[in-house]
């Protein structure tokens, strides 16, 4: 087959329409049967309802999917699963929009060059996989398995994970790990000895007093945590929020405090120096439970709450407030570590900082504080054998991760090594690289263009595809099984699954299949010979159920988790000490501060603005962009630059109008975008929601809407405890249209 | 014989953060075209920096008790439901859009079809014990389907000791829209 | 001086009332435009018939028991114009195929429902009057029904005659009773909006009837078009005063008329008002008529009636535009 591979550079492609799905077939609006009063006539049993879980974000929700003449028209919370209680976030409905977007990449597609132009042609999957297989292959032989690397983002992931262990590869990395909630994830194992989990175990519902640290809870739409939220307010809780911005979340608070960008640590240690000077930490539960107090007291000493005023902006009397009223309310108060928390070089410090707090009153196991939610213990799958690997652990940073990987190495290392000519083939599933923040847009390009062989596994046509060597199309959520899902540790645990709900819909292959094939192709055999409806049977018969059963309800649940500590028990923590590590011997063993330390971040340029970022409730980034269904709302469809009004007249902006931005390294956004005058941020920052200003003419529905947020990333910061990255450290200005 | 509901809905702007699921689902459940929307949400944020408030809603069509769109109707399409609501029957819907000009909500639009269309609080699903799928797919339980017939019901529960508003009373509509207001306190 | 600001965020985009309300665009105006000329031509016809008929009052008819000639031109175009107007309003239905609906029901509080029924109401009786004073063409066509149809009206005129100016009146006066019975759009809920659109009517059909009235009987229709621009304008006075002094929807909504920059077709609502409705469309024919009156000559002295007719078309133009680009009532 002709497959050219001679090109010194790699062409960015535009996928040609004949290889997407085509909007013929498309339209999530299905005939009803009406009454004359325009009343759809109630379901008459022909309606069929599948549960499954979304694959809209992390949290993985429980789905109803109802379907009607063999289309799904709409998706509601599957009342069965815990996380959802019957209820969905405005993503979950919008998946009919994902399976019916007429952009949906259709037919394998190869790269391939034809007198000087390099274009994609249609494959069949035989075809395309064997290409695959050969070119891994032969790069695993000449330059061995570590060459390989799989960034993934996306449950459907674990085929793939397991296809290429079989094969000797276990370079797998997360991009969201890097720049969200690593640092959330070591903070917490680093202090407790245990993540902070998804959904976070704050018991919140119960809790009368809880401070959010920049997370915006309601723009951020995780179901179960706004759930929670939700039922606290009723209860009564109240709510602190330290953010740059007036976010849906501080618009609920008892107090919102206008923290300047970059100094939450400096505020944490007021705080904690409040708490300790005015003796209202909880003394014993620090002695008896803790270790590491004097080093910490030796380290906030300093920040006093008139020292952190001047830092962050906030009156000294109000940090006193807020502390002695965290001290009032607890143990039923606490401080939430939020989801994406690796905005400078010091994520994992600052969570550090969260849970000491947390640990100083002695929230730990108690009602309306931390609290460790429980897995489902599901029996694992039959380990299958592996080739042995050079190392279990990829990544060069020394606190990468404490328990048993589930990602090898950072995705900015992957970018880094494939660079230096280490990496030399990626395997991409559902990772939109150029606007995934790895380093920025232009390194991630960069070393795009340095990979020799890179696959692309994907549902639409994100900007990734149009640099790849071989398109797969990956069948939507709704069209496939996937492994079941027990990474969810929550009130009662649970084990969920993930049906098919329709056939897959054009030449796309559910993930399990396509990986069954390379495998196949790989000489594999024996490790993925049954079928997926055979391997979730036997794995389910185990917990004393079966697919069958399971699929009715889409979960297994299991006991409820005991949350709370009882009088007199002694708690144990997985740390080297056993006990809370104020401190961090981990952290010092590395070399780094065993105790979080504040450090100052850049200042603007004059004339230049702090981007701070955050989301929309009803989008998930690339995952949505394209999805008319989400996207026919008026806040949907584009983003906008959040400037002080003062700041406006500065820069003589009006409400409205659209203009360029020009980041500190001199780089000016492709697309242009709104303005949005408003009093709900600070001087000296300006907000714009990610995952806009997509440049791929073929994603019809999101190309040139708003500006990319991504593009504007020229410097990042890696937090080298454990390898996230940062980029919070940018500027922007206003460049005026002509 | 079934005691006829007087169905109103109970809005708790507390615990909204306008996400804007009621939108999808409603539109999922009632083929809302494109472009269009029966219910809407707002986000209302007052003051100057930094001392700002804020309050979500998840509007629709109020389903007055003394409704103009009925009042102005030429044909009786836009009507009274024995189930306290307002519908349109497409069947007599010349598509003069009276009612639109005669509605303060501004809750009504013109379908593609030619037909005035507006939020039926799904009535297919009321008629079937069901509640409407804004109600039931609202994250954060902020909206409440309730019988405003029924004495120390469920609509006085939740309002019992809050701040509770109508919107533009004034206009005489008689709404059946009750909402909590968001500068109760928590817990109240 | 304090201030704060409100920011609102909503994601209704619905595009009939997003920005503003915008259902109504040529359509309605020139409906209501015609069916005033209508309404006012058969008022005023009408009446000229029952004076010459009862009292012998009014120009000299031509001989033959019919009256003058623009009587008889006024009774044709009455019941054309209303019918040219309701293709119009059939235009702007979005549902069609149901405009049948209007006729299976009366809504006793729905002044469209009323409307419709006077919109039919008003055939029968006008196309009578209107065969009636041209009845000599009529005969001579030999057809019985339209003679024995013209023999009956000949005997009932003088009723006939009355019950058509008071459907006349109907006509001109529900249209604007029609906008204001929405409470909901500030501007058009003025109790005299329906005055000011019957008096617009009265004087648009006089002006037209100016326009093709032979010279003998000019002077007769000047009058009357003097007179109703006279009323005209003080109804104007009272219906822009009473907004501006009513509370803030209405004061609101009023200002954003008379001193609004809202642009249409071009040039501000202000300019539009009081430039060329009031200016050019009652003040200068007015004074144009009364120097006439006067015994000035005027070089052409059609300019005053097209002047009326423009500004009468203007008016509704502005009050249907106005009234949905302001605010709904708050």
């Amino acid at each position: 087959m002709s497959h050219g591979q001679d090109f010194s550079r790699r062409d960015f492609i535009k996928i040609s329409s004949l290889f997407l799905a085509g909007s013929a077939a498309m339209s999530t609006q299905i005939g009803r049967t009406l009454d004359g009063s325009g009343n759809a006539l109630a379901a008459t049993g022909e309606d069929r309802v599948v549960h499954s879980f979304c694959e809209h974000c992390f949290w993985r929700c429980g789905i109803a999917a109802h379907v009607r003449d063999g289309k799904i028209y709409k998706i509601t919370g599957s009342e069965h699963h815990p996380l959802s209680n019957g209820r969905l976030c405005p993503r979950g409905t919008g998946g009919i929009g994902q399976i019916y977007d007429p952009d949906r990449l259709a037919h394998p597609l190869i790269r391939e060059r034809k007198g000087g132009t390099t274009t994609y042609r249609k494959a069949s999957w035989d075809e395309a996989i064997t290409l695959t297989a050969e070119k891994l292959y032969q790069i695993k032989e000449k330059y061995g398995p570590q060459a390989i690397a799989m960034l993934h983002h996306g449950y459907g992931y674990t085929f793939f994970k397991e296809m290429f262990k079989s094969f000797g590869v276990n370079k797998f990395a997360k991009p969201s790990y890097d720049f969200c909630c690593g640092p959330r994830h070591q903070g917490y194992i680093l202090t407790y000895g245990h993540s902070a989990g998804t959904p976070e175990g704050i018991d919140i519902e119960n809790s009368r007093y809880v401070i959010f640290f920049g997370t915006h809870y309601g723009e951020n739409m995780h179901n179960t945590a706004v759930q929670e939220i939700a039922e606290g307010i009723r209860r009564g809780l109240k709510i602190v929020v330290f953010d740059p911005r007036f976010s849906t979340l501080a618009g609920k608070a008892e107090k919102w405090l206008p923290i300047k960008a970059g100094t939450d640590i400096a505020m944490m240690q007021a705080l904690m120096h409040v708490l300790i000077t005015e003796n209202l930490y909880n003394k014993e539960f620090v002695e008896e439970n803790t270790v590491g107090f004097n080093e910490l007291w030796e380290e906030v000493k300093k920040m006093t709450p008139e020292k952190a005023a001047t830092i962050t902006d906030i009156p000294a009397d109000d940090i006193r407030d807020i502390a002695r009223n965290f001290a009032r309310y607890a143990p039923a108060a606490a401080v939430h570590p939020g989801r994406r928390t690796q905005w400078y070089a010091d994520g994992t410090q600052r969570v550090r900082a969260i849970a000491i707090l947390n640990a100083l009153v002695g929230n730990y196991k108690m009602p309306g504080g931390v609290v460790k939610y429980q897995k489902y213990k599901l029996s694992k799958p039959e380990a299958h054998p592996h080739p042995h690997f050079e190392k279990e652990i990829w990544s060069k940073y020394p606190l990468f991760t404490d328990v048993k990987p589930s990602n090898t190495i950072a995705s900015h290392e992957v970018i880094q090594q494939t660079l230096q000519d280490e990496v030399k083939a990626w395997f991409v599933y559902g990772v939109n690289v150029p606007e995934t923040v790895t380093l920025g847009r232009k390194t991630a390009i960069e070393a795009i263009n340095k990979v020799e062989f890179l696959v692309a596994v994907d549902t639409l046509p994100m900007e990734v595809t149009g640099y790849a060597d071989v398109v797969l199309p990956e069948s939507t959520y709704l069209e496939r099984y996937d492994d079941l899902d027990d990474g969810r540790p929550y009130r009662t645990p649970f084990v969920a699954l993930r049906q098919p709900v329709v056939e897959p819909m054009f030449d796309s292959k559910p993930g399990n299949e396509i990986a069954r094939m390379m495998a196949e192709k790989l000489d594999l055999h024996g490790n993925f010979s049954e079928d997926v409806e055979t391997y979730l049977d036997k794995r389910l018969k185990k917990e004393g159920s079966s697919l069958e059963e399971v699929k009715k309800t889409g979960v297994l649940l299991g006991k409820p988790t005991d949350l709370y500590r009882k009088p007199g028990q002694k708690l144990k923590f997985k740390t080297p000490s056993g006990k809370i590590e104020l401190a961090s011997s981990k952290m010092k063993e590395a070399g780094f501060d065993a105790v979080p330390k504040f450090v100052a971040q850049d200042e603007a340029p004059n004339g230049y603005y702090r981007i701070l970022t955050g989301r929309k409730p009803m989008l998930t980034f690339g995952r949505t962009a394209n999805n008319r269904f989400l996207g026919d709302l008026p806040t949907a469809k584009e983003n906008e630059i959040w400037v002080n009004p003062e700041i406006a007249a500065q820069h003589k902006l009006q409400h409205g109008e659209y203009v360029h931005l020009k980041n500190q390294a001199g780089v000016v956004s492709e697309f242009p975008i709104k303005v949005k005058v408003t009093e709900r941020i600070r001087k000296d920052a300006v907000y714009m929601v990610h995952g806009f200003g997509h440049y791929f003419k073929k994603l019809n529905n999101a190309y040139g809407k708003g500006a990319s947020h991504n593009e504007l990333i020229s410097k990042s910061e890696i937090d080298t405890t454990i390898g996230a990255v940062g980029f919070q450290n940018n500027f922007v200005t206003f460049i005026k249209e002509a | 014989m079934a005691k006829q509901k007087n169905y109103g809905m109970v809005i708790d702007t507390r615990v909204c953060v306008g996400c804007s699921a009621c939108v999808y689902a409603c539109k999922s459940e009632n083929s809302v075209p494109e472009g269009y929307c029966r219910d809407w949400v707002v986000q209302e944020t007052n003051g100057t920096f930094p001392k700002l408030r804020m309050e979500n809603r998840s509007e629709r069509c109020q389903h007055c008790a003394n409704a103009p769109c009925v009042t102005y109707c030429p044909t009786g399409a836009s009507h009274y439901a024995e189930d306290g609501t307002v519908q349109v029957n497409r069947s007599r819907c010349t598509g003069c859009k009276a009612c639109i000009a005669a509605c303060p909500y501004d809750a009504r639009y013109v379908h593609p079809e030619g037909f005035v269309d507006k939020c039926s609080l799904c009535k297919h699903r009321t008629d079937q014990g069901l509640e409407t799928a804004c109600v039931s797919v609202c994250p954060t339980k902020s909206l409440h389907l309730v019988d405003l017939d029924e004495h120390d019901g469920k609509a006085q529960q939740l309002m019992d000791g809050k701040e509770v508003y109508r919107q533009k009373e004034h206009a005489g509509t008689n709404p059946s829209l009750y909402w909590i207001s968001a500068s109760n306190k928590p817990g109240a | 001086m304090t201030s704060t600001t409100t920011e609102i965020i909503s994601t209704k985009m619905n595009p009939g009332v997003i920005p503003h309300l915008h259902i109504w665009e040529w359509h309605i105006p020139l409906y209501l435009f015609l069916g005033g000329l209508a309404g006012g031509l058969l008022i005023i016809t009408s009446i000229m018939i029952v004076l010459k008929r009862r009292f012998g009052i009014g120009p000299q008819d031509q001989g033959d028991g019919c009256p003058c000639l623009a009587v008889r031109i006024g009774s044709i175009l009455s019941p054309a114009f209303l019918g040219i107007g309701m293709i119009f309003l059939f235009l702007d239905l979005a549902h069609k195929l149901y405009v049948w609906a209007f006729y299976t029901t009366i809504q006793p509080t729905s002044p469209m429902s009323a409307g419709s029924w006077i919109l039919l109401a008003f055939f029968p009786l006008a196309v009578l009057q209107a065969m009636l004073v041209n009845k000599k063409f009529l005969r001579s066509l030999n057809i019985p029904i339209v003679s024995k149809l013209i023999d009956w009206t000949e005997d009932h005129l003088t009723i006939v005659a009355l019950v058509n100016a008071h459907i006349g009146v109907g006509i001109g006066i529900y249209t604007g009773i029609l906008l204001s019975f929405f409470s909901a759009r500030p501007l058009w809920a003025s109790s005299i909006l329906g005055m000011l659109f019957l008096v617009s009517g009265i004087s648009s059909a006089a002006a037209l009837m100016l326009l093709f009235a032979p010279d003998r009987e000019k002077p007769i229709y000047s009058m009357i078009d003097a007179n109703a621009i006279w009323i005209e304008l003080v109804v104007v006075g009272l219906f822009v005063l009473g907004g501006v002094t009513g509370p803030s929807n209405s004061s609101g909504a009023m200002m954003h008329l008379i001193a609004g920059d809202t642009q249409m077709a071009g040039m501000s609502y202000m300019l539009w008002f009081w430039g060329i409705f009031v200016a050019l469309g009652l003040v200068v024919p007015l004074l144009l008529e009364f120097l006439e009156a006067a015994g000035v000559h005027i070089k052409f002295p059609q300019v005053a009636p097209v002047l009326v007719l423009i500004g009468g078309l203007v008016l509704r133009f502005l009050i249907v535009f106005a009234g949905q680009t302001y605010h709904t009532f708050m």
